[in-house]
């Protein structure tokens, strides 16, 4: 049992391996290229990885065999475990409980070779389909206050396997960043009586300097304020604060825009090392009124040093202006 | 002129070079071969490599930006921000915007081309930390900074680039940054509770419990921190309750250096040379007391001290999206480690040659 320990001073919680902990040999790998060998979510090794949770496949085929088209399986090395009690104690000036949670990968397509970007709109709504149902079927367990969607692709984004996939996290406690962001669009709704979020898609849509590509439901753009060269955000023009409420309509059109603007990324940068997280509000009974969720694209183009450690601060040697303007005018073979 | 963008939910800052934009291809182009030691710019005798000498520890009378100095800091060659002009705060719409200003310096750590600090002498890094902290005492006179950052990254996936010589780097900001402001607050909450300072009942704990206590001088703890974010994060923490590193003692620099070097020293052998970066976790600047943020009681609730990350792991999606990190080496098995660790024979040597003031 992994545990999560508390910051006393900034109050960020931390997975610790107490259980199998690494030592110095465990980060040599880390140096090198991504591990060869059988790929665990390729057709025919499906007995390579935990029995799948959920999974798009023809009717009447078995579950854990091949001739399916998403499967869903549980993480075979877990930063947290499902079983188990929190067991919240204190420890003289810390605090600390046990890493209850989940942790399930969702295995985009049987082709090894094809990434994200390279999915039909068809699989693309498979896939944000089963971030849905996996998300809603959490949402049961009374242990869990918050679930992570994400996706790291390329070594240096920390992805381990080349197979396409995303990762869904379910922890025990609002995490502190989430809980930053629902503050914040908290104190601008009491201040302006409005959602921070929507201010920022009317003045993006307005000055039209930032935007990547709109259609029906969504505007992709690059934040006045990105950390990050590139960074790209996707906002639903539709105010909720919950992603797994999304309609079917709105699955399509985030199929689509997510294909567009991976397309333009793949294009511009060479294929870059990225990573995808959905923000959505915490597993709570009522619609959180402040918060609107939307998804951050960051490709990783520059290094995290001590500055940004240091200050939490970030250097962006790019600017979003001129980053969006690149990824909009490129021409996208379809 | 760069801009500093602040993001409207969070309140954190961000650094934006809206002049020289950088294209895809630079990005790309980005994998740095390390400059030959001959073109190094920090080496003695290439003074005239770097923008002229903000200071330099020289033998009395000798000539500036010229060699027989023992540490040099000069401006930045690629600063961050720039120390001329005014701030300019302004809105954009929602948004809030204010002009590049600050301060960014190198504190060239020695004359020879040493990669690592911890193979300078604990003599040299007495000579830097001194450096540094007249360098600090010097910006908080200018009134448009608030904070002043001192860090260091050591090799490429630390984000060192191409320049191999060892050395550290200011900034100095016009904003308290966020993470900073964070900390203030975590600390002031707990002493308005308790009356005590938390970082003082956090040493106290690891001193009688022991497990994550890697090293004690006279002056200072270095641990491995309970809630550590990353594997074999290692923190010295000062046991004299002081909110400020710019005012510590001659007595304490003199061991901060040794113990710095100890420390270097151990991760060096642990983990084969790994990157990393360090950082001084220290008050903001205080002239403008009564200031909206800036509060009495900073001397007796915040506690100055040294961060220092070996870059083992990688920042992924889970940590960008909650903030939380995925630590795989509990700290009190890096503790062991450290403590165990057996740290080359020649340089424990120059530590004992070395005067401790």
């Amino acid at each position: 049992m992994s545990e999560l320990r508390c910051d006393p001073v900034l109050g960020r919680w931390n997975i610790i391996n107490t259980e199998a902990p690494a030592g110095p040999d465990a980060f040599e790998q880390d140096r090198g290229v991504m591990g060869g060998g059988a790929c665990p979510f390729c057709y025919g090794n499906e007995s390579m990885t935990p029995p799948e949770i959920y999974a798009v496949r023809p009717p009447g085929s078995a579950p854990n065999g091949q001739g399916w088209q998403l499967r869903v399986i549980p993480n075979k090395f877990p930063a947290l475990k499902i079983e188990g009690d929190l067991d919240r104690k204190g420890l003289g000036v810390f605090d600390l409980c046990n890493g209850v949670g989940a942790h399930e990968v969702i295995v985009e397509t049987p082709d090894h070779k094809r990434q994200m970007a390279d999915l039909t709109l068809e699989e693309l709504s498979h896939v944000i389909r089963a971030y849905k149902a996996r998300s809603l079927d959490l949402r049961g367990d009374r242990r869990l206050k918050y679930t992570l969607i994400f996706k790291n692709v390329g070594l240096s984004a920390g992805a381990s396997l080349e197979h396409g996939h995303s990762q869904l996290i379910a922890l025990p406690i609002v995490p502190k960043r989430v809980q930053e962001e629902l503050q914040g669009a908290q104190e601008y709704l009491e201040f302006r009586e409005r959602c921070v979020y929507c201010d920022m898609l009317s003045q993006e849509l307005h000055e039209d300097e930032r935007l990547v590509s709109e259609n029906r439901s969504f505007v992709a753009f690059c934040p006045f304020t990105s950390g990050f060269p590139f960074e790209m955000w996707i906002l639903p023009k539709e105010h909720r604060a919950d992603f797994a409420q999304i309609s079917p309509e709105a699955i399509g059109d985030l199929a689509r825009i997510l294909k567009d603007t991976l397309g333009r990324l793949r294009a511009a940068l060479a294929d870059p090392a990225y990573n995808f997280v959905i923000h959505t509000s915490p597993i709570e009974v009522r619609e959180r009124e402040e918060y609107h969720w939307h998804v951050e694209l960051i490709p990783k183009l520059t290094r995290v040093a001590g500055f940004e450690w240091g200050t939490g601060f970030y250097i962006n040697p790019s600017s979003p202006e001129f980053a969006a303007k690149l990824l909009r005018d490129l021409a996208l073979p379809h | 002129m760069p801009e500093l963008r602040k993001d409207p939910l969070i309140g954190r800052w961000v650094i934006i070079a809206t002049e020289r934009a950088k294209r895809p291809v630079d990005f790309l182009s980005a994998h740095d071969e390390p400059l030959p030691e001959s073109e190094c710019p920090f080496c003695e005798g290439h003074e005239r490599l770097t923008p002229k000498e903000i200071l330099a520890v020289r033998p009395a009378g000798a000539a500036p930006d010229g060699p027989g100095w023992k540490v040099r800091v000069v401006p930045s060659i690629k600063p961050v921000l720039r120390i001329e002009g005014e701030l300019n705060r302004r809105a954009k719409g929602m948004y809030d915007i204010m002009d590049g200003i600050g301060a960014h310096e190198v504190v060239v750590e020695g004359p020879q081309h040493v990669r690592n600090a911890a193979d300078l002498s604990a003599d040299q890094l007495h000579a830097s930390l001194q450096a540094v902290m007249a360098r600090m005492n010097d910006l908080e006179r200018d009134p448009r900074l608030r904070y002043v950052l001192w860090f260091k990254n050591y090799g490429e996936v630390a984000g060192a680039g191409r320049v191999q010589h060892s050395r550290s780097q200011l900034i100095a900001t016009p904003v308290t940054p966020l993470r900073v402001k964070e900390e203030l607050t975590g600390a002031r909450r707990y002493f308005e509770e308790k009356e005590r300072c938390l970082a003082c009942d956090l040493l106290a704990q690891e001193l009688e419990v022991k497990q994550r206590v890697v090293l004690e001088t006279r002056h200072f703890v270095a641990l491995c921190p309970f809630a550590s974010r990353f594997p074999f994060e290692v923190w010295i923490v000062p046991k004299r309750h002081r909110c400020d590193f710019g005012k510590i003692q001659p007595e304490e620099a003199g061991d901060l250096a040794t113990t710095f070097k100890e420390v270097l020293s151990r991760l060096k052998s642990v983990l084969d040379d790994p990157p990393y970066n360090m950082l001084l976790h220290t008050a903001p600047f205080r002239r403008q007391q009564g200031r909206v943020g800036h509060w009495k009681t900073i001397d007796d609730d915040y506690h100055w001290h040294i961060e220092l990350i070996p870059r083992l792991t990688r920042v992924a999606g889970f940590e960008w999206g909650t903030g939380f990190y995925i630590n795989p080496t509990p700290p009190e098995e890096a503790t062991r480690y450290l403590r165990d660790a057996i740290v080359e024979r020649e340089s424990a040597r120059q530590d004992a040659e070395t005067p401790h003031v």
